[in-house]
C-alpha cells in the first residue's frame, strides 16, 4: 500500500515564459505518473498546484496557499529567478522547501532550496570557454531587464575580461518587449565575435528572427562567425524560432540527441524533451527517494538525506551537495538543428559552484604557452 | 578593487566565528561553506592562527576585550558583528572594535555573503585611508625639515625663492619627495658638508 504525498506544483500556464514553464510542468506531471506506477516506491504523489499567470505578485501567495491549505512541504516550481526570490521568505515561514528546475545566474545557497538545474560553472562559464578560442573573445551582451539579465552578464564582462576580449556593448529589454530594432543596429556597428543572449521569451524569439535578418545582409551575423550563445535556451523554445536559429549554440545539462548518448529509437522516445523538462523530473524522482526513506522529510531533514547518497533520475545518477544544495550534473554545449540540438561538447558529473569560489581564469582560458627562443 | 565588477574571489578564504556554541555558530558555517570558504568556529578565545584569517564574525552579546588578540578597532582584517541585544552599551563597545559589518541575530540564510563583500571593502577603504593619513601626517611633521634646509641653501647666496627652487630641483633630480630631500640637505650639513652644494644624482 502506497502513502499518499501531497506535493506542491508552482507554474504558470500561460505569460511570455509559457513554453519553459510547460515543459517544466510536464516533467513533473510525467515523473509523478512514473513514481505512482513504480511498485517498488512506497509513495503515491498528488500534485497540489497553483497558477501564478505570469504575475510576480502571484508567486509567494500562491506558495504561501499550497503550504497552509495542503499537507505539501516540498514545492516543485518557479522559472523566473524573481519568482524564485519572491517565495524564499514564503518557505522559511512555513517551513517549506522549493525544488527548482530552471538554470539560474548563482551566487545563492538557500536551504529552503534545492537547485536542479545549471548554475554559472555549469552554464556561462565552460560555453564561454568553449565559444572564445573559436571565435574570439569580444562579445555583446543582451539580457531582459531582471536579475537573470543583469548577474550573467555581470559575470560574462569578467569572463571575457579575463579572456582578453571587450564587451562591445550590453543591452537590456523590458521583458515581453519585442522591438530588437535598435539593438541589432548596434550589434551590426559593434561587430562582435559573439552575442551572449539572455533575453527570455518573446524578446528573445523577435531577436533570433531579426538577427537572421542580420545576417542575409551582412555575412559577418552568421553562426559560423559570431554565434548567439544562450545559457537556457532549450528545445522547448525551438519551435518559436525555427528557420532563424540553425548554427546558433546553447548550454545545458540535457539535449535530447539520441546519437550523442546512445539511445535507441525506445529510449529516445521515453527520454524527456528538453533540459527543462528532464530537471523537473529529476527533482519529483528525487522528492520520492528521500520520502521513501522517511516520509516526513522537510527542509532540516535534506543535507543529511543529500549527503548519503545519489539519486536515479533522467540525468542518469545524481548527487546534490549536501552544503550549497545544488545538483552535480552533465555540461552539454549544443548548436541548433531544427527543432533539435546536436551535441557538440559533453562533460559529465560537473561539481556545482554557484558562487564561483572555484573559478580559475588559467584552467577556463588556457593561453597558448610561450615558447622559449634560445 | 579598482575595475568595479569582478567575479568577488572568496574561495579558499578563512573566517573565524568566535560565538559560543549557537545554532547561529551552524547557520554562519553552512552558508561560509556553501560560499566556498573555510570556517573556524571559536569560543570563547580567538586562536593565535587567527592572525593568518581573512575575516572575523565576532558575538557583540557576550563578548569583551581580552577575547581579541589586538587592541580594540585595531584588527588586520575585516570583522563582522553579530548582534543579538540593541543594548546601546553594546552597541558602544561594538563600534570600539570598529567591525566593518553587522548581522542581526537570529541568522538565516541570507544576509552572509553580502556582509562578507561589504566587510571586506569598507576594511580595504579604512586601510588605504589610514595609510594615506599616515603618509600626510609624516609630510606634515617633515615641515620643519624643509624651513631648516630651504635656510640652509640660503646660506649659499641664494634668496629664499631660489633655495626653495634649488630644493625641489634636488628632490626631483633624486627622484624623492620635497621632505627626502630635505632630510639629505641637512645630513649633508649636519656631516660638516654645509658649505658644498649636494651632487645631483
Amino acid at each position: 500500500m502506497k502513502r499518499r504525498v501531497e506535493i506542491g506544483v508552482l507554474y504558470s500556464h500561460s505569460g511570455n515564459y509559457r513554453l519553459i514553464s510547460d515543459a517544466c510542468r510536464t516533467g513533473v506531471m510525467k515523473a509523478i505518473a512514473a513514481v505512482n506506477a513504480d511498485p517498488r516506491l512506497p509513495v503515491e504523489f498528488t500534485p497540489v498546484e497553483y497558477d501564478p499567470q505570469a504575475n510576480i505578485d502571484r508567486y509567494a501567495a500562491g506558495c504561501a496557499e499550497i503550504l497552509e491549505k495542503s499537507s505539501a512541504r516540498h514545492v516543485i516550481g518557479c522559472v523566473t529567478s524573481w519568482s524564485r526570490k519572491e517565495v524564499i521568505p514564503t518557505l522559511e515561514r512555513s517551513n517549506g522547501t522549493l525544488w527548482y528546475a530552471c538554470p539560474y545566474e548563482g551566487f545563492e545557497a538557500n536551504d529552503h532550496v534545492v537547485y536542479m538545474h545549471a548554475c554559472p560553472n555549469q552554464q556561462l562559464v565552460p560555453l564561454l570557454g568553449y565559444v572564445v578560442p573559436r571565435f574570439g573573445a569580444d562579445g555583446f551582451l543582451l539580457g531582459s531587464n531582471y536579475i537573470w539579465g543583469w548577474e550573467t552578464n555581470r559575470v560574462a564582462r569578467d569572463l571575457i575580461a579575463d579572456a582578453g576580449g571587450r564587451v562591445r556593448g550590453e543591452r537590456y529589454l523590458p521583458l515581453g518587449e519585442a522591438g530588437v530594432s535598435r539593438l541589432v543596429a548596434e550589434i551590426e556597428a559593434a561587430r562582435p565575435n559573439f552575442i551572449l543572449n539572455n533575453l527570455i521569451g518573446t524578446s528573445s524569439y523577435a531577436f533570433f528572427e531579426a538577427y537572421a535578418e542580420l545576417g542575409r545582409r551582412d555575412p559577418h551575423f552568421t553562426p559560423e562567425t559570431c554565434p548567439i550563445l544562450s545559457c537556457n535556451l532549450t528545445e522547448c523554445e525551438l519551435p518559436a524560432i525555427a528557420g532563424f536559429a540553425d548554427g546558433h549554440l546553447s548550454v545545458g545539462p540535457y539535449f535530447h540527441d539520441a546519437e550523442a548518448h546512445g539511445w535507441d529509437a525506445a529510449v529516445s522516445a521515453n527520454m524527456p524533451g528538453s533540459s527543462f523538462e528532464a530537471s523537473a523530473s529529476a527533482c519529483v524522482h528525487a522528492l520520492a527517494q528521500v520520502l521513501a526513506v522517511n516520509p516526513d522529510a522537510g527542509w532540516a531533514d535534506l543535507p543529511a538525506v543529500f549527503a548519503s547518497g545519489a539519486f536515479k533520475g533522467p540525468f542518469g545518477d545524481v548527487r546534490i551537495d549536501q552544503q550549497t544544495q545544488h545538483a552535480t550534473l552533465p555540461v552539454e554545449i549544443g548548436r541548433i538543428e531544427g527543432t533539435s540540438f546536436r551535441t557538440i561538447s559533453l562533460t559529465n558529473g560537473v561539481a556545482p559552484d554557484p558562487y564561483l569560489s572555484r573559478y580559475d581564469r588559467r584552467t577556463v582560458f588556457p593561453r597558448p604557452g610561450l615558447r622559449v627562443v634560445s | 578593487m579598482s575595475r568595479g565588477a569582478r567575479i568577488p574571489n572568496l574561495g579558499g578564504a578563512r573566517a573565524f566565528v568566535l560565538h559560543r556554541p549557537h545554532a547561529t555558530v551552524q547557520a554562519i558555517s553552512r552558508q561560509l561553506a556553501a560560499i566556498g570558504l573555510e570556517a573556524n568556529d571559536c569560543w570563547p578565545e580567538l586562536p593565535p592562527d587567527v592572525l593568518a584569517g581573512d575575516f572575523v564574525f565576532f558575538d557583540v552579546d557576550m563578548g569583551f576585550d581580552d577575547q581579541f588578540p589586538w587592541r580594540p578597532g585595531e584588527a588586520p582584517m575585516p570583522l563582522i558583528a553579530l548582534i543579538g541585544s540593541e543594548a546601546p552599551g553594546r552597541i558602544e563597545w561594538l563600534l570600539s572594535h570598529k567591525a566593518d559589518a553587522q548581522l542581526v541575530k537570529p541568522i538565516g540564510n541570507s544576509g552572509i555573503y553580502s556582509a562578507l563583500l561589504i566587510a571586506r571593502q569598507a576594511f580595504e577603504a579604512r586601510k588605504s585611508l589610514a595609510a594615506e593619513v599616515a603618509a600626510l601626517e609624516a609630510r606634515i611633521g617633515e615641515r620643519q625639515t624643509i624651513v631648516r634646509a630651504v635656510l640652509a641653501l640660503r646660506g649659499n647666496g641664494a634668496d629664499e625663492e631660489g633655495a626653495y627652487r634649488q630644493l625641489r630641483s634636488l628632490a626631483m633630480g633624486w627622484q624623492v619627495s620635497m621632505e627626502e630631500a630635505a632630510r639629505r640637505v641637512m645630513a649633508h650639513k649636519s656631516e660638516g658638508l654645509g658649505d658644498e652644494r649636494p651632487q645631483r644624482a
